[in-house]
C-alpha cells in the first residue's frame, strides 16, 4: 500500500464539508445562467457587437460567437436520406522513449467505411508507420500526436476517393489542429502541420466531403463564456480576463437543460485566437448535440467547417448521421463508427512490446547499434506481486 | 480428401485442443462432429467437437442493450471484429503412415494448424477402425456433457448405418455398466436420437 489513507481521509472530510456551500454557490451561478440565457438569446447582433468590443479589449478572448440561430434553439433530428458513405478516422502512436533499448516513433491510423443501407460489413482501412532514426533528435510527444492528426486526414482523403456519392468523415475530438508548443522546434513544426492541415481541409471542401470533429463530453464552456461577456458594461470590458461570475457552470450543463433526445443546439463560431488561421469556408464553428435521452443527456460538442455550417441539407444530414450512429451504441450514446475507428487504430501495449522486440532483433541480425534498457525501465517491467 | 476448413488451432494439450474461426466462418461446424489437424503427410489427429462458444466483449454487451441493430452493425461485428468462435475438441485418436489409432496422439496440433471437418467417408473410415476404442476418451472426458455428445456422434456417425449405430450402443452399455447413474444419462440421450 503506498496511499496515505489518515491523509486523504483528512481531505475527504474537508472536502465533504465544503461540498454543501459548493453546491449552493453553483445553484446560484446557475441560474443567473439561465436568466442571462433567457434575455440574451434573441440579441444575436447586440451579442456578435459585444463579442467584437471583447476582443479589442482582451485580444485572448475565447468564446462562442452567435451565428443565425438564437442562443436557445433547439432542434430534433430532421428526416433526410443518409450519405452515401460515413468514414470515421482514428490514431494512435508510440512515442519514442529513451528507456528502450531501441528509440523509435510508431504512428497508426485506422479508417473505416460504412454504406448506409448497403446490408455490407463496412471495410477497414490501416496505415502503420514505423520511423527509425538514429542520427537525429528524437521527435517530441506533441510532434508525434501532430504527424497523426494529419496522418489521419491524409488517409480519411484517400480513403474517401475510393468512394462515389455524398460522404461524412468523422474524427475524434476537436477539429482545430492542437500542440503549438513551447519550444521553437515544435513551434515550427506545429506551424508546418497546420498549413499542411489546413490544405487538407479545404481539399476537403473542394471534395465536397463533410467533416466533423466530435468531443464528447467536452470540457471547455465557450457559450458560458459568452454569457458572462454580456455581463459586463463596454467600460468593464478591459477587466474581462479576471471576470468569472459563471464559473463552475458548464456548457454541458447548460445543453443537458436545454437539449431534448436528439437535438442539436444553435451553430456557433469560435472566438479564439487561435482558430483565427481557419479562414473563409473552413472556418471553425460547432454546435452541441444531445445524443441521449431527453431524462438522461448525453451532450457532445460537433466541429464543423463553415461551408458545412452554412448548408442546411448537410448540416441535416450530419446531425441525422451522428445520431443513428450514437444510438447504435444503447445506453452509452457515442457514434459507432468512431468507436469502431478507435478500435481498429488503437496500439496496445502488448503491440507496443512486439515491436519492440522485432525492431531489436532487426538490428541485431543486422548488425545494427542497440543501446541498453534503462534500469529505470528494467525496474518497472519487473513482475508485479499477484 | 475434400473435408472442409473449420478453423485454425487457438491452443493444444495430447487430450484435447480448441480451434477458432471467424463468425463469418462459422458454418459448417457442430456439436459431436469429427475434425481432423493434419500435421504432417501421414499424421493426423482427430478429435470431437464437445463445446462451442463465442465469446463477448464491451462492445457486442452495449449494442445487445441498443433497440436495433442495423446489417451493416451486425456483418461487422461478425467479419471485422476480432472475436473468434472457439470449437473445443476432444482427442479421440490420430492417423499415423495411413493407420487409425484410438489412442492419444503422439504430438498434439501445434498454434494456427487448419483443423478440417470430417466428411461422411472420413468420418465412417475413423469409426469403423478398431472396435470403438475411442469411447473411453469420451467416457473419461471431464469437461465434455458425456450423455450428450455420445449421442449428437452416434447420430452423426450412424445416420446411414443403423447396424454400426447399435453396435455402438452396446458398446457403450458394456463400458458403463458399472456405472449406473452415468449408463442411465447416456442412455436418455440416446433415447432421444432413437
Amino acid at each position: 500500500m503506498t496511499l496515505d489513507f489518515q491523509q486523504i481521509y483528512a481531505q475527504l472530510r474537508q472536502i465533504g464539508e465544503n461540498a454543501s456551500a459548493h453546491k449552493k454557490t453553483l445553484e446560484e451561478r446557475r441560474a443567473l445562467a439561465l436568466r442571462l440565457l433567457e434575455t440574451q438569446a434573441a440579441e444575436l447582433e447586440a451579442l456578435r457587437w459585444k463579442v467584437e468590443t471583447a476582443r479589442a479589449a482582451d485580444p485572448s478572448l475565447r468564446c462562442a460567437l452567435p451565428q443565425d440561430e438564437p442562443l436557445d434553439f433547439h432542434t430534433p433530428p430532421p428526416e433526410v436520406l443518409p450519405a452515401s458513405i460515413i468514414l470515421a478516422a482514428d490514431g494512435s502512436q508510440i512515442v519514442p522513449s529513451r528507456h528502450k533499448a531501441a528509440q523509435y516513433s510508431l504512428i497508426n491510423v485506422g479508417v473505416i467505411a460504412l454504406q448506409p443501407g448497403s446490408d455490407q460489413a463496412p471495410e477497414i482501412f490501416i496505415e502503420s508507420e514505423l520511423r527509425y532514426d538514429d542520427e537525429n533528435e528524437l521527435p517530441t510527444e506533441s510532434q508525434i500526436a501532430l504527424r497523426r492528426d494529419l496522418a489521419e486526414r491524409r488517409k480519411l482523403l484517400e480513403v474517401a476517393g475510393r468512394y462515389p456519392g455524398q460522404k461524412i468523415s468523422l474524427t475524434d475530438g476537436q477539429l482545430e489542429l492542437w500542440g503549438a508548443g513551447d519550444d521553437n522546434e515544435t513551434r515550427r513544426e506545429f506551424e508546418k502541420s497546420l498549413q499542411d492541415y489546413l490544405r487538407a481541409l479545404r481539399t476537403f471542401r473542394q471534395e465536397e466531403i463533410i467533416s466533423a470533429g466530435y468531443i464528447d463530453k467536452p470540457a471547455a464552456s465557450w457559450l458560458m463564456r459568452l454569457l458572462e461577456v454580456t455581463t459586463l458594461s463596454p467600460d468593464e470590458l478591459p477587466g474581462l480576463r479576471e471576470h468569472h461570475p459563471l464559473r463552475g457552470v458548464s456548457d454541458v450543463w447548460l445543453m443537458s437543460r436545454l437539449l431534448g433526445a436528439g437535438e442539436r443546439s444553435a451553430v456557433f463560431a469560435f472566438q479564439a485566437r487561435s482558430a483565427e488561421k481557419y479562414s473563409g469556408e473552413i472556418a471553425l464553428h460547432f454546435f452541441y448535440l444531445n445524443v441521449g435521452e431527453a431524462r438522461h443527456p448525453a451532450i457532445a460538442r460537433v466541429d464543423i467547417p463553415r461551408w458545412v455550417a452554412q448548408d442546411q441539407a448537410r448540416l441535416h444530414q450530419l446531425h441525422q448521421t451522428l445520431v443513428t450512429q450514437s444510438r447504435l451504441m444503447g445506453a452509452r450514446p457515442f457514434p459507432y463508427l468512431l468507436h469502431r475507428a478507435h478500435e481498429i487504430a488503437v496500439v496496445s501495449q502488448q503491440e507496443t512490446a512486439q515491436v519492440d522486440q522485432l525492431l531489436e532483433l532487426t538490428l541485431r541480425q543486422n548488425s545494427g547499434e542497440l543501446s541498453e534498457v534503462s534500469g529505470k525501465q528494467s525496474a518497472k517491467d519487473l513482475p508485479k506481486r499477484k | 480428401m475434400p473435408s472442409y476448413e473449420i478453423g485454425r488451432l487457438l491452443r493444444a494439450g495430447t487430450s484435447g485442443f480448441v480451434a477458432g474461426c471467424a463468425v463469418s466462418q462459422f458454418d459448417a461446424p457442430s456439436f459431436g462432429a469429427l475434425v481432423r489437424a493434419p500435421l504432417g503427410a501421414d499424421y493426423q489427429v482427430y478429435g470431437l467437437i464437445y463445446d462451442i462458444h463465442i465469446e463477448d466483449d464491451g462492445l457486442v454487451r452495449q449494442l445487445v442493450t441498443a433497440g436495433n441493430i442495423s446489417a451493416e452493425v451486425m456483418r461487422d461485428n461478425r467479419e471485422r471484429r476480432i472475436v473468434p468462435v472457439e470449437m473445443s475438441v476432444l482427442t479421440v485418436g490420430y492417423e499415423q503412415g495411413g493407420k487409425i489409432f484410438h489412442l492419444l496422439p503422439p504430438r498434439p496440433p501445434l498454434s494456427l494448424d487448419v483443423i478440417y471437418g470430417c466428411d461422411p467417408l472420413e468420418l465412417a473410415r475413423f469409426t469403423s477402425a478398431g472396435h470403438f476404442g475411442y469411447f473411453r476418451h469420451i467416457l473419461r472426458a471431464q469437461d465434455a456433457p458425456m450423455g450428450e455428445l455420445l449421442a449428437a456422434h452416434l447420430q452423426q456417425a450412424g445416420q446411414n448405418n443403423p447396424t454400426w449405430r447399435e453396435a455402438a450402443t452396446r458398446e457403450i452399455i458394456t463400458l458403463l455398466r458399472d456405472d449406473y447413474p452415468s449408463l442411465m444419462s447416456v442412455l436418455s440421450a440416446l433415447s432421444d436420437i432413437a
